[in-house]
């Protein structure tokens, strides 16, 4: 007979603050809601702003992406949830008190925003079918008709990125229980680092549409429709991607501002902020922080892009993809040291 | 500071993945600069169109070995501790050959393939993939390589300790290598690369710039020959040990002194012996063998010892004093002993033995003998009751009691007074 041995002290995750209690799907819905909040906000600027059709096409493909991208992070909630089946129940109240309550309802309402900023943009073609591009089509030129709604659709999506963006941050902010977190900093940390990973994404896919990769013959029929599908009407994408660039650069000064504010601001709580703090300065966090999330992910490529800018070296996608991965490892990093800091 | 700073513990893991992170970048950020980031730069070399890239390695290898060299004499680097790959020959060779094949192929090495990804080229990172999955499958596969990877071990060896010349003459005949590597290199640009001198100088029009190269290189050599002066950079003496002998002398028992043999010796006053104490200061200040002299063991190579000296080492238990004796023996030291079973022997065996309360009359002359012998040396015999249990007696201060034993409620006298006691009790 097999003997099973099973030790049960305190190797129940909730007994045990020190306990990882979220996995891998906690960062990769916060980094997925900050990148769709920093889409959002970027398109809605850019649509409220624009004066021209060719500005406001600049990045169409923006809220298609978010929807996706957002669908793509709820789904990695959804996964975290413990009864996933009653997730519904969030919805039939709100709870002003509640963080939880707030970061659902902006959720969902997100969505409506995005598919009115995509419908805005039609592509050109779709993959099925011409029938349903003639509907996008009319319901596009209705709503451009109304230049208030047009208004008011920009303006949500302004609004709403902002908010989801903070939510990201808040979420992690009013869990008392964890040291690391107690800071209102984390809001606009993470708003700023959703806006660059933004900009950085968008400018990966002005690039990928430079590189002559979209009208080739030689891509199969998926792709091809793929790259249609991201093409921008009109409008010279280099100077969308040197936009991109310019913008990137700004919200990575504020970030990197913003994680400076972070760490003296836990400086100069109490101790056991302090000690939490030194999980992420000296501790078994440092060398991703320091090299990964400093270095490669602000740094490097404000440095990159700096120089790109002044021409000064080629024009390429690696300080963009710098930026994605380092906005992965800041909510990675953040959200798995948090949970190690405790009170004891 | 002494360098190498991780080897002496001035900062920790994290700090030291911080500055291999600052140091991948300088190196990768001047690589780029250099163009090393473009696998048709790279290929040009094996067409000897393009040399810039073996011009550049040179001055790097060429310039690191003569400033190490320099800074190892003047005593800012301590060589000793400075890891040096093993040099296993055959692996070597069939890894070289490999990789020259690789980096024919691919136009790029392991460093500059990083370097060109991070420039955005996509042939860079199909070859840095390629990489990766070789690696993987190397790493899978590996019980078919790990015969190849020992073949020809030669552990860790240095050219000058290879060929015995001295250090500075290895230093000088690089330099001079690397001077004939510039001229070839040059010339073969010329021949191969169509490359007009002329009308391209190397670096800009001027004397300084035209002769910026051969400058370097002579104040190179010259270096290096003003290191020759300075011998030897490593610290400590590189000796050669005669293992079979020292293996004999282990197995013979040749190499240490027992406790008794070594009492005996103080008490009937043939102390022909140094005796010393390889311990830490303070523990030497608390008490030890009468007439032992303290030398840590940090300080042992600088102790003046003379080559015919008998010389008795002892430590708390046997391994630093058997490791010192291997130190001494490698020095030529050949009359070393270690004292077998070291300070807690003493204490056991000679200070507070444990003798019978009612010895069988056979043995009441040895018991009576050690008795004496442990008075002698300040210590007080442990007499066994009936039950069994040694009877603790009051012991004198500053004697460190075996275990098992009721320390003393006295307080610690300071070290002075007591190794002055010592020395009237014991000699």
């Amino acid at each position: 007979m097999q003997h099973v041995e099973i030790s049960t002290t305190r190797a129940n995750p909730l007994v045990d603050p020190v306990l990882q209690v979220w996995g891998w799907e906690i960062p990769v819905y916060l980094f997925l809601g900050g990148l769709v909040a920093g889409l959002l906000a970027l398109s809605g600027f850019y649509l409220l702003r624009s004066r021209t059709a060719s500005e406001r096409g600049a990045w169409p493909q923006a809220p298609m992406l978010g929807v996706v991208l957002l669908t793509l992070g709820m789904g990695a909630l959804f996964l975290d949830l413990d009864h996933p089946w009653y997730v519904w129940r969030v919805y039939l109240t709100f709870e002003p008190a509640s963080p939880m309550s707030w970061g659902s309802w902006i959720l969902i309402l997100v969505y409506p925003a995005l598919f009115a900023a995509a419908l805005l943009h039609p592509p050109e073609r779709v993959p099925f079918g011409a029938g349903l591009l003639a509907v996008i089509r009319r319901g596009s030129e209705w709503m451009w008709a109304r230049p208030r709604l047009v208004q008011a659709i920009a303006l949500s999506n302004l609004v709403g990125g902002i908010a989801l963006g903070l939510y990201t941050g808040i979420l992690l902010g009013t869990m008392v229980a964890r040291p690391l977190w107690n800071s209102a900093i984390l809001g606009p940390l993470f708003l700023f680092s959703g806006l660059s990973s933004a900009a950085a994404l968008m400018h990966v896919l002005t690039l990928v549409r430079t590189h002559g990769l979209v009208d080739s013959t030689y891509a199969d029929l998926l792709l091809h429709g793929l790259f249609q599908l991201l093409k921008p009407p009109g409008r010279d994408p280099s100077t969308a991607g040197e936009a991109m660039v310019r913008a990137d650069a700004a919200f990575l000064s504020v970030e990197g501002a913003l994680i400076a504010l972070f760490v003296i601001g836990l400086a100069a709580s109490t101790e056991v902020q302090q000690q939490a703090l030194q999980l992420l300065l000296t501790g078994a966090y440092a060398p991703v922080f320091w090299c990964l999330i400093l270095g490669t992910g602000i740094l490097v490529p404000l440095v990159l892009q700096s120089l790109e800018l002044a021409g000064r070296i080629r024009h390429t996608v690696v300080p963009a993809l710098l930026v994605i991965a380092g906005a992965f490892l800041l909510r990675w990093v953040l959200v798995q040291a948090g949970q190690v800091s405790s009170w004891t | 500071m002494n360098a190498p700073f991780y080897k002496f513990d001035v900062f920790g893991d994290t700090a030291a993945l911080g500055v291999a992170f600052a140091i991948g970048l300088g190196m990768g950020w001047f690589l780029e600069r250099a163009g090393f980031g473009s696998a048709t730069k790279l290929a040009k070399q094996f067409y000897f169109r393009d040399l810039a890239v073996l011009k550049v390695m040179f001055t790097a290898i060429v310039t690191a070995m003569v400033g190490l060299f320099l800074a190892a004499q003047l005593g800012w680097v301590d060589l000793s501790l400075m890891y040096l790959q093993p040099t296993v020959l055959w692996a070597n060779v069939v890894g070289g050959l490999l990789l020259g094949v690789g980096f024919i192929i691919g136009g790029l090495c392991p460093g500059t393939s990083v370097v060109s990804v991070a420039t955005g080229r996509i042939d860079a990172f199909l070859f840095v993939m390629g990489v990766l999955a070789s690696q993987f499958l190397v790493g899978e596969a590996w019980p078919l390589f790990a015969g190849i990877s020992e073949a020809g071990e030669m552990g860790q060896i240095t050219l000058p300790g290879l060929l015995g010349v001295p250090y500075g003459l290895v230093v000088l005949a690089v330099v001079l290598m690397a001077a004939g590597a510039f001229v070839a290199a040059e010339w073969a640009e010329v021949r191969f690369g169509g490359v007009d001198r002329a009308a391209q100088p190397l670096l800009g029009a001027g004397w300084r710039a035209r002769n910026a190269p051969r400058v370097l290189l002579a104040s190179l050599a010259g270096l290096a020959l003003l290191g020759m002066a300075g011998g030897d950079p490593y610290r400590g003496p590189r000796v050669v040990i005669d293992e079979r002998e020292l293996a004999l002398l282990i197995q013979k028992e040749a190499d240490h002194v027992t406790v008794d043999d070594l009492a005996t010796w103080i008490v009937e006053g043939r102390m022909e012996v140094r005796l010393i104490d390889l311990r830490h200061p303070a523990a030497y200040a608390a008490g030890t063998i009468p007439g032992a002299e303290n030398v840590p063991l940090a300080d042992l190579p600088a102790a003046e010892i003379e080559p015919g000296e008998r010389v008795v080492l002892f430590s708390q238990g046997q391994t630093h004093a058997a490791q010192a004796w291997m130190l001494l023996r490698a020095r030529g030291m050949r009359n070393t002993y270690s004292l077998l079973g070291g300070m807690d022997e003493w204490n056991d065996r000679i200070l507070f033995p444990e003798l019978p309360a009612e010895p069988p009359p056979d043995q009441a002359a040895e018991v009576e003998r050690r008795r004496a012998l442990a008075l002698r040396f300040g210590g007080s015999p442990r007499v066994e009751a009936a039950a069994g249990a040694p009877v603790a007696v009051p012991l004198p201060a500053a004697m460190s009691p075996p275990a098992g034993v009721a320390p003393p409620a006295a307080p610690i006298p300071t070290a002075a007074p007591v190794k002055k006691k010592k020395k009237r009790e014991g000699c």
